[in-house]
């Protein structure tokens, strides 16, 4: 299998507490992965390691033979090139047009001239469906135009990786409709390589190659949307069914319902 | 969003008037003028006392000012103060014999000097000392003279016989 | 007790932490300034925003505080027959104290703490980090012209800012109190030394320009990602500034009456 990311037992801290504990991940060339799990599970920390805006505790991220954290600022730079990403919010810049943030990457890293610009920009916006709210500002888009926008931009330079953050979260089901025909086509069309981060079961899984399901540190579950399907171990299984309680118990951990009850009747309670 | 141009435009016109202040400061407020006015010639004045003149002081006839001091010295053989000043070239008939004064302007103001014309054919030139001056007038010299005056008559008095011999 | 000392001991490993962050921030800045062409018109947009667009309140502000200079110098000197020095009291102290001070303070008030909440709300809506995506780095492209542009705003404006201040003196002094417009010169001009008081003034501003904005953009670009990180930001760069401002000019004053 030739892959284009390569994670290799991937240890990271933030504020001394261990967010990966030893993650092993193999992203194919030109597949759509999903990596799934949780809240909280540090799914967008991972996109920023491949992006190489954080730095890994130990093990490493490769990408195309690169070894992220250890590239200089140049050269991590030139990869970064190759990579699109989607920031959950967008990320737009709010003080340029929608033109403008698609032109940016273009007029930041090319020569090109005023009408290949704009000829470039077209079919970008042509592609999201968005090339007649070229003169909009952001504050003027609703949240999905917004995502799409931004996924111009993230394309404007063809990259061959783009990583999505939460591409669902917050959307009506006709943009989520939008968004799931999107992905699909540019990694079709483009053989762009693809990483969705999302907890949003369905949708994710029915556009996914390949799926991982990350919790408490480590990966819990891997392979085809079909296997992980089959798969009713424990917390996978409730992760992907979406129950109540399981292995992940619906209370935060808490002293004995009786023994808080009685404590605060006796108004020892240090509440 | 403004266009370029525009932009451009009004930060140009933002500098030009930080440049425009700059001449004001320099050339209104601060008096920065030696580069702007003739050379003029230099004249030179020996003092007793020249009070609180200071280099750049004004130089005065009838009020209006006509040149600057340029520098203060002492000599180290009369142990006088040597007053050097800059005429504007266009006063070029300045009497030879005219008088130099240190006066103040107003009660606490500023030191300068006075020049006072005479009736000589011959006029200052480049170099020339003024050979007539009066020192400037030192408020804590006046009142001990004037105290000195009072105590004399009083003094004689008391002993006339003493004073007579 | 023991707390208390504790606490003393991390406020000053903060603050310890702040400064180093300040500094590399400030080194990355100064270091990391590609393609200058390119960037030229950056630091030009960063001039109108902070020096443009603070111009009225540049102005207005000179105007009054000379007008109030003159009234209140006038009213006091005239009670020890000095009111002839109305004009140096004014310049010498617009050109020496309030003109780099109060620019500096406003300044910090108009365009600093716009600044922080630009580049903090960047920040927290993620168009640092997709910039950075883009192979763009942030620092040269947004926040290196914002300091720039603020350094060199600064003393453009505190030169404005005096101009406006001593004719505010003059139209008072001259216009309604009946002063003679040619002494009122005259008097300025014989007192006021274009060395001593007009550069050393702009040496101040100069000073000013950058802390106040090196606050700024540290603020921002440090700020906590939430619509109450990016206020907090604001305030401190206002106040911070504001105290970064006054100190150094008690600094530099002493310094340069000291003769260092």
């Amino acid at each position: 299998m030739d892959s284009l990311i390569k994670i290799d037992n991937l240890h990271f801290n933030r504020n001394g507490r261990a967010i990966f504990t030893g993650v092993n991940i193999e992203i194919p060339r030109g597949k759509i992965v999903a990596i799934m799990g949780p809240s909280g599970t540090g799914k967008t920390t991972l996109l920023r390691l491949i992006g190489g805006q954080l730095r890994p505790l130990s093990g490493q991220v490769s990408v195309d033979g690169n070894i992220i954290h250890r590239l200089s600022q140049a050269e991590l730079y030139r990869v970064r090139r190759q990579m699109g990403m989607l920031f959950q919010t967008g990320g737009l810049f709010t003080h340029l047009s929608v033109f403008e943030n698609v032109a940016f990457p273009l007029r930041e890293h090319t020569q090109l001239t005023e009408s290949m610009i704009r000829t470039i920009v077209l079919m970008k916006l042509q592609m999201v469906g968005l090339r007649g709210a070229r003169h909009l500002m952001p504050s003027e888009l609703s949240g999905g135009m917004a995502r799409r926008v931004a996924l111009a931009r993230a394309i404007a330079l063809d990259p061959d990786l783009i990583m999505y953050d939460e591409p669902f979260t917050g959307q009506d089901p006709i943009s989520m409709g939008v968004l799931v025909r999107l992905i699909r086509d540019l990694n079709k069309t483009l053989g762009l390589t693809t990483i969705i981060v999302s907890h949003d079961v369905p949708d994710t899984l029915s556009i996914a190659d390949y799926v991982y399901v990350i919790s408490g540190g480590n990966v819990i579950g891997a392979g085809t949307p079909d296997e992980l399907q089959k798969n009713d171990s424990g917390e996978l299984a409730q992760f992907l069914h979406g129950n109540s309680d399981g292995p992940v118990a619906f209370h935060y951990p808490a002293p004995d319902l009786a023994t808080d009850f009685i404590e605060l009747s006796e108004g020892n309670s240090n509440l | 969003m403004l266009s370029r141009r525009i932009v451009e435009t009004l930060v140009g016109l933002l500098l030009l008037a930080a440049v425009a202040a700059l001449l004001v400061l320099a050339f209104r407020v601060s008096g920065l003028t030696n580069f702007m006015r003739s050379p003029g010639y230099m004249v030179k004045a020996s003092f007793e006392d020249i009070g609180q003149l200071k280099p750049r002081a004004a130089v005065r006839i009838d009020g209006v000012t006509i040149g600057e001091v340029t520098a203060i010295n002492l000599d180290p053989a009369t142990f006088k103060a040597v007053v050097s000043m800059r005429i504007d070239a266009n006063m070029d008939h300045i009497p030879d014999d005219s008088s130099a004064a240190i006066l103040t302007s107003g009660l606490l103001g500023d030191n300068y000097v006075a020049l006072t014309p005479m009736y000589s054919e011959t006029f200052l030139k480049n170099g020339s000392t003024i050979q007539y001056t009066h020192s400037a007038m030192i408020l804590e010299k006046l009142i001990g003279q004037f105290l000195f005056n009072i105590h004399k008559p009083a003094a004689s008095a008391a002993t006339p016989a003493a004073s007579k011999k | 007790m023991i707390n208390r000392i504790a606490d003393i001991g991390r406020g000053g490993l903060n603050l310890i932490e702040a400064y180093g962050k300040a500094g590399i921030l400030l080194y990355r800045i100064l270091f990391r300034w590609p393609r200058i062409t390119k960037n030229f018109y950056y630091v030009v947009q960063q001039i109108f925003a902070e020096g443009v667009l603070s111009l009225s309140i540049i102005v207005v502000s000179g105007l009054f505080i000379g007008m109030v200079l003159a009234l209140q110098g006038h009213h006091t000197l005239v009670k020890f027959g000095a009111s002839m020095e109305l004009g140096p009291l004014v310049a010498l102290s617009v050109l020496r104290e309030l003109g780099p001070v109060v620019t500096a303070i406003l300044f910090a008030g108009r365009a600093g703490s716009a600044l922080a909440a630009e580049i903090g709300l960047m920040k927290a809506t993620d168009q640092l980090s997709s910039m950075e995506m883009m192979a763009v780095d942030p620092i040269a492209r947004i926040v290196s012209p914002r300091l720039w542009g603020g350094f060199i705003s600064l003393p453009l404006l505190t030169l404005i800012f005096n101009v406006t201040a001593i004719y505010g003196a003059w139209m008072i002094g001259v216009q309604w109190l009946g002063f003679d417009s040619g002494a009122f010169w005259s008097n300025m001009q014989s007192s006021v030394d274009f060395h001593v008081d007009v550069v050393n003034g702009i040496w101040k501003s100069v000073v000013f320009g950058f802390v106040v904005t090196l606050i700024a953009v540290y603020q921002g670009y440090f700020a906590e990602p939430t619509s109450a990180g990016i206020a907090r930001a604001t305030t401190r760069t206002v106040v911070y500034g504001s105290l970064a401002v006054l100190a150094l000019d008690f600094v530099l004053t002493a310094m340069m009456i000291g003769g260092w």
